[in-house]
C-alpha cells in the first residue's frame, strides 16, 4: 500500500546554504505524523517545501499519487490540503463564522469567482460553517468579532479555518505554540479527535504532546533525517539523545 | 433594497440625494454625485481591499476624457458616449492593472502614481484631441437632460445604480475575498484563493466606476479641466474616501460632500485652500483614521454587525 | 550633428545627476520607510527655495549651495521625530498620507512665502561663462554641477559602504527590526537616514535653480520622477538609483531634441518597459 503523502529526495537550498538536504518520508493515510529537531534543523524549511512557499531545489512532494510540490501555495486546497500557522493567522476585521466562510466557501464553489449572490447565500456552506465551530467548540462564537476572542480561541479559530474544508491532509505547523497549559491541552484533545480521519503531518516542540500523539516521529537535525520511528523507537534512540541534549547525557 | 442598504446608509442616500440639489445648485450637487461614485469605487480598492492608490485620477480623467473626445470631436450623445467611456477605462484598469496589481504595495503605488502621471502628460501634449493644459470644452449635454434639474435627475439615477451595482458587488463572495485578503492576504492565498486575480478584479471594478464618474463630470460643467487626471486629483479622491470613513460603504460619500464643500466654502475666503485640505487629512491620519462615519458609528454605538450565519447559530444555543 | 548629440547627451547627464541625488535620497528612506516619501519631492522644492532666498540675502551662491541643504536637513529631522515617529505603530498606509499631506501644506506654504509665481536663478559668476571641451563648447554651469554632484555621489558611496555608520545605515534600510534588536538606537538611526535623504533632495533642489528655475510645483513635478527612478533602478539598489537616474536624464534630453512633447512621457514609458520585461528593476535584487 503507498502511502498518502510522499516526500521523496527533497532538498532546499539557499545560496549555499543546504536548510534540508535529502530528506524523505512516508506518511500513511490517517496517520499522524510529527517532524521534531532542534532549532535550525530545517523543519520549517522541509514544511514550506511541503505547502508550496517554497519550491524543492530538488526532490518532489506527492500525495495520493499528485505532484504538490513547486505549487503556489492557493492551489494546494484543490488537492485536499490544507495548512494552519504558527502565529495564529486569521482574519482580524471578519466574526468568526467569516472566518471559516472563506475556507469552506472556497470548497463549495472550487475556483469560481461569484461577484452577484450575497456572500451568505449557500446553505451548504453555513452548514459547513456550523458544523466546523461545533468540532472546534467555537459555536457560541459565531457573530462575535474574531480579535474579541481569547488567545487559545483565535488558535482554535485558526484550526477551523484549516478544517472546514475537510482536507484529507492537514499540516499543522507548530500548534500548541506560545499556548498556555490549558490552551495546549485543548488543541491536543482537538488533534486527537480529529487522528484517523485525517492524515496530519506536525512540526512540534513540546515532546510531551509529540510522544502521545505521534503514530511516527521523524527526527531532523541539521537539514537531514536523524532517525524516523515510532515514538517508543525514538525515545530509546542515542542518536537523538544525543542531538537534542548533548553528548553523554 | 432595505436588505441591501442598511438603514443609516439608506437615510444618508435620500438625504443627500433629495437634500443636495436644494443646499447647493444641481450643478455642483451633480458634481458631489460623481466624486461620490468616485470615492465609493475608490474605496473598494482601499477599504475593502486593502489596496492604497494613488493613481484613481487616471480613471476619472481617462473618462471624462473619452467620453468629452466622443462628445466634442465626433457629436456621439452623453447617453451613448458615457457608456463607451466607461467600456474604454475597463480596458485600460485592465491593462493597468495586469502590470501592476501583484507587485508589493510599495511598488504597487509607486507604479500607479507613475501611469497616472504618464496619462496626465499624454493629455498635457496631445492638445489637438484634449485641449492640452486648458482642458476640453465644449462638451454639450443632449437636449433631454440639458437643463439643471434634469441632469441633476440624470447623474442621481445613475449615483443610485452604481452604489447599488458596488454594494452588491462587496456583499457578494468575491466582496469578502477581498476583505480576507486585506486582512490577511497570506491566509486567503492558503485557504485556496488566487490572491492576484481578486485583486485584479477589485481594481478593474474600482477603475470601471470612477471612470463612470469621469465620464459624468464631463458634462457636469460641459468642460474636462486637465486637473482632473493629475495625481494631486487622486490624492484628493483618497482623502475624500478616507474622511468620510473608509470602513463603511457609504462613509466615502459623506468624504466627497465634505471636500466638495470645504472647497466652495474655503476657496471663497483663501486661494490656499490646498493647505485647508492636507491639515484636515493630517488631523484625520493621527486622530481620526475611522472618519466621519466611524465617528458616528462610535457616536451612536449599538451598531454591531451580525450576519445570517452567525444569527442562525446563535438562536439555536 | 554629432555637436548636437554631445552636447544634449552632457545636459542629459547634468539632469540626470540631479535626478540621481533626488533617486538616492528617496531610496534611502523608502527602505528604511517603506513607504514611498510623498514629502520627498517638496524637500527638494525647498532646496531650490532656500538657496534663492539665501542668494538674494547675501549675494553668494557659493553660501546658498552650502546652507540651504542643511535648512531642509532640518525641515526633515522636524517631521521625523514629530510627526512619522507617532505614526511608526500605525499601519504603513497610514505614513504615507501623513507625508502626502505634508507635501500638501509645504507646497502652499511655498506659495505663501514666496508668491505663486517662480523665479529664475543666474549661475554664480566664475561658472556663468563657457567652457571649450574640444568635441563640444559647453557652459560652465552644468560642467560644474556634473563634477560636484558625481563628487557628492562618491562620497556618499564611501560612507554608505566604508563606514561603520553607513553600515547600519544600509542595514537599517533592510531590516530594521534586526537593527533595533541589535542594540543600535534604532530611532537615531532613522532620524539621521530621513536627513540624509532630505539633505539629498534640498542640495539637488539647490544645484538645479540655474538650469530649471523655481516653480511652487516644482516638487510636486520631481516626485513622479524620483518614483520612476527607484522603479527602474529596483528597491534598495543605491548604484540603481544613481544609473537610472541618469539613463533617464540622457533619455529626456536626447527624446527632446527630436520630439519634444514625448520627452515627458519617454521616461513612463521607460518605466513601463522595464516593469513589463524586468518587474525587479535593473538593478534589483528584492
Amino acid at each position: 500500500m503507498s502511502a498518502a503523502l510522499e516526500v521523496r529526495d527533497v532538498s532546499k537550498h539557499f545560496q549555499g546554504v543546504k536548510a534540508v538536504n535529502g530528506v524523505s518520508l512516508a506518511v500513511d493515510q490517517g496517520a499522524l505524523h510529527s517532524i521534531i529537531g532542534p532549532n535550525g534543523a530545517g523543519k520549517t524549511t522541509l514544511f514550506n517545501c511541503i505547502t508550496g512557499e517554497y519550491a524543492p531545489t530538488a526532490g518532489e512532494v506527492s500525495f495520493e499519487g499528485k505532484r504538490i510540490s513547486g505549487r503556489r501555495p492557493y492551489q494546494l486546497p484543490a488537492f485536499g490540503v490544507s495548512r494552519s500557522f504558527q502565529r495564529t493567522s486569521i482574519f482580524s476585521n471578519l466574526t468568526v463564522a467569516e472566518n471559516v466562510w472563506v475556507s469552506a466557501f472556497r470548497k463549495h464553489a472550487g475556483k469560481r469567482i461569484e461577484v452577484f449572490r450575497g456572500a451568505d447565500s449557500h446553505p451548504e456552506v453555513h452548514a459547513t460553517i456550523e458544523q466546523t465551530l461545533g468540532e472546534v467548540g467555537l459555536a457560541r462564537y459565531a457573530s462575535q468579532p474574531a480579535t474579541a476572542l481569547a488567545h487559545g480561541d483565535q488558535r482554535l479559530l485558526d484550526f477551523a479555518i484549516a478544517l472546514a474544508p475537510k482536507p484529507r491532509l492537514l499540516l499543522l505547523d507548530e500548534p500548541t505554540a506560545g499556548l498556555s497549559r490549558a490552551d495546549t491541552q485543548r488543541v491536543v484533545q482537538l488533534i486527537e479527535e480529529l487522528k484517523g480521519r485525517y492524515t496530519i503531518v506536525l512540526i512540534e516542540h513540546k515532546m510531551d504532546v509529540v510522544m502521545r500523539i505521534s503514530d511516527r516521529i521523524t527526527v531532523m537535525y541539521f537539514g537531514e533525517i536523524l532517525a524516523e520511528g515510532t515514538p517508543d523507537e525514538i525515545r530509546a534512540n542515542a542518536k537523538v539523545r544525543e542531538a537534542y541534549l548533548g553528548r553523554r547525557a | 433594497m432595505a436588505r441591501l442598504f442598511n438603514l443609516p446608509t439608506l437615510l444618508v442616500i435620500i438625504a443627500l440625494g433629495i437634500g443636495l440639489p436644494f443646499i447647493q445648485r444641481p450643478v455642483v450637487a451633480a458634481e458631489v454625485l460623481t466624486l461620490g461614485i468616485a470615492a465609493v469605487a475608490t474605496n473598494v480598492l482601499l477599504g475593502y481591499t486593502g489596496m492604497l492608490s494613488f493613481g484613481q485620477a487616471m480613471f476619472f480623467g481617462f473618462g471624462a476624457y473619452c467620453a468629452g473626445i466622443l462628445a466634442t470631436k465626433y457629436g456621439v450623445s452623453a447617453f451613448a458616449a458615457i457608456p463607451a467611456a466607461v467600456f474604454a477605462t475597463a480596458v485600460l484598469a485592465l491593462l493597468v492593472g495586469l502590470v501592476c496589481v501583484r507587485r508589493s504595495g510599495l511598488y504597487f503605488i509607486m507604479i500607479t502614481f507613475a501611469f497616472n502621471q504618464m496619462l496626465y502628460f499624454l493629455a498635457y501634449s496631445w492638445t489637438t484631441m484634449t485641449g492640452g493644459e486648458d482642458g476640453l470644452p465644449g462638451v454639450r449635454r443632449p437636449a433631454l437632460i440639458a437643463d439643471q434639474w434634469s441632469f441633476y435627475i440624470f447623474t442621481a439615477v445613475l449615483f443610485l445604480l452604481s452604489l447599488v451595482v458596488i454594494k452588491r458587488f462587496v456583499d457578494s463572495p468575491a466582496g469578502r475575498i477581498l476583505q480576507a485578503i486585506r486582512d490577511n492576504p497570506a491566509r486567503a492565498a492558503a485557504t485556496g484563493h488566487d490572491v492576484g486575480r481578486y485583486k485584479l478584479i477589485a481594481f478593474v471594478v474600482a477603475g470601471l466606476f470612477t471612470g463612470l464618474a469621469g465620464a459624468i463630470f464631463a458634462f457636469v460643467f460641459e468642460i474636462v479641466p486637465i486637473d482632473r487626471i493629475h495625481w494631486l486629483f487622486s490624492g484628493d479622491i483618497v482623502f475624500m474616501t478616507l474622511i468620510g470613513g473608509s470602513g463603511s460603504f457609504i462613509g466615502p460619500v459623506i468624504g466627497a460632500a465634505f471636500y466638495t464643500w470645504l472647497q466652495e466654502t474655503v476657496s471663497h475666503y483663501w486661494d490656499r485652500w490646498p493647505m485647508v485640505l492636507g491639515v484636515v487629512l493630517a488631523l484625520v491620519v493621527l486622530f481620526f483614521r475611522t472618519g466621519i462615519a466611524g465617528m458616528v458609528v462610535t457616536l451612536t454605538r449599538g451598531l454591531r454587525r451580525r450576519t445570517f450565519v452567525a444569527k442562525k447559530l446563535e438562536a439555536r444555543q | 550633428m554629432s555637436i548636437l548629440i554631445a552636447s544634449q547627451v552632457l545636459n542629459g547627464l547634468a539632469t540626470g545627476m540631479l535626478y540621481a541625488l533626488v533617486g538616492v535620497g528617496l531610496t534611502l528612506v523608502l527602505g528604511m520607510l517603506n513607504i514611498p516619501n510623498f514629502a520627498h519631492g517638496v524637500l527638494y522644492a525647498f532646496g531650490a527655495y532656500f538657496a534663492h532666498s539665501i542668494i538674494k540675502l547675501s549675494g553668494s551662491f557659493y553660501l546658498a549651495l552650502l546652507a540651504a541643504p542643511l535648512l531642509v536637513v532640518v525641515m526633515g529631522f522636524v517631521i521625523e521625530s514629530q510627526g512619522i515617529r507617532r505614526l511608526y505603530t500605525a499601519h504603513h498606509d497610514y505614513q504615507l498620507l501623513f507625508l502626502f499631506a505634508l507635501a500638501l501644506i509645504l507646497q502652499e506654504t511655498i506659495i505663501l512665502v514666496w508668491g505663486p509665481v517662480g523665479f529664475s536663478v543666474l549661475p554664480p559668476k566664475l561658472l556663468a561663462g563657457t567652457v571649450n571641451l574640444g568635441f563640444v563648447i559647453y557652459p560652465a554651469y552644468r560642467l560644474a554641477l556634473i563634477v560636484v554632484t558625481i563628487l557628492v555621489t562618491v562620497a556618499l558611496w564611501l560612507f554608505l559602504s566604508r563606514t561603520n555608520v553607513g553600515a547600519i545605515v544600509r542595514a537599517g534600510m533592510e531590516n530594521r527590526e534586526m537593527v533595533a534588536v541589535l542594540g543600535t538606537d534604532i530611532n537615531r538611526v532613522f532620524l539621521w537616514t530621513f536627513g540624509l535623504g532630505a539633505y539629498l533632495a534640498g542640495l539637488a533642489g539647490a544645484l538645479a535653480t540655474p538650469i530649471l528655475g523655481l516653480t511652487p510645483t516644482m516638487g510636486g513635478d520631481m516626485l513622479p520622477i524620483s518614483f520612476v527612478i527607484v522603479v527602474i533602478a529596483g528597491l534598495g539598489s543605491i548604484l540603481g538609483a544613481i544609473a537610472s537616474g541618469i539613463l533617464i536624464g540622457i533619455a529626456q534630453s536626447l527624446t527632446s531634441t527630436w520630439w519634444p512633447e514625448a520627452s515627458n512621457i519617454a521616461i513612463y514609458a521607460l518605466m513601463g518597459l522595464v516593469i513589463v520585461l524586468r518587474p525587479q528593476g535593473l538593478f534589483g535584487t528584492r
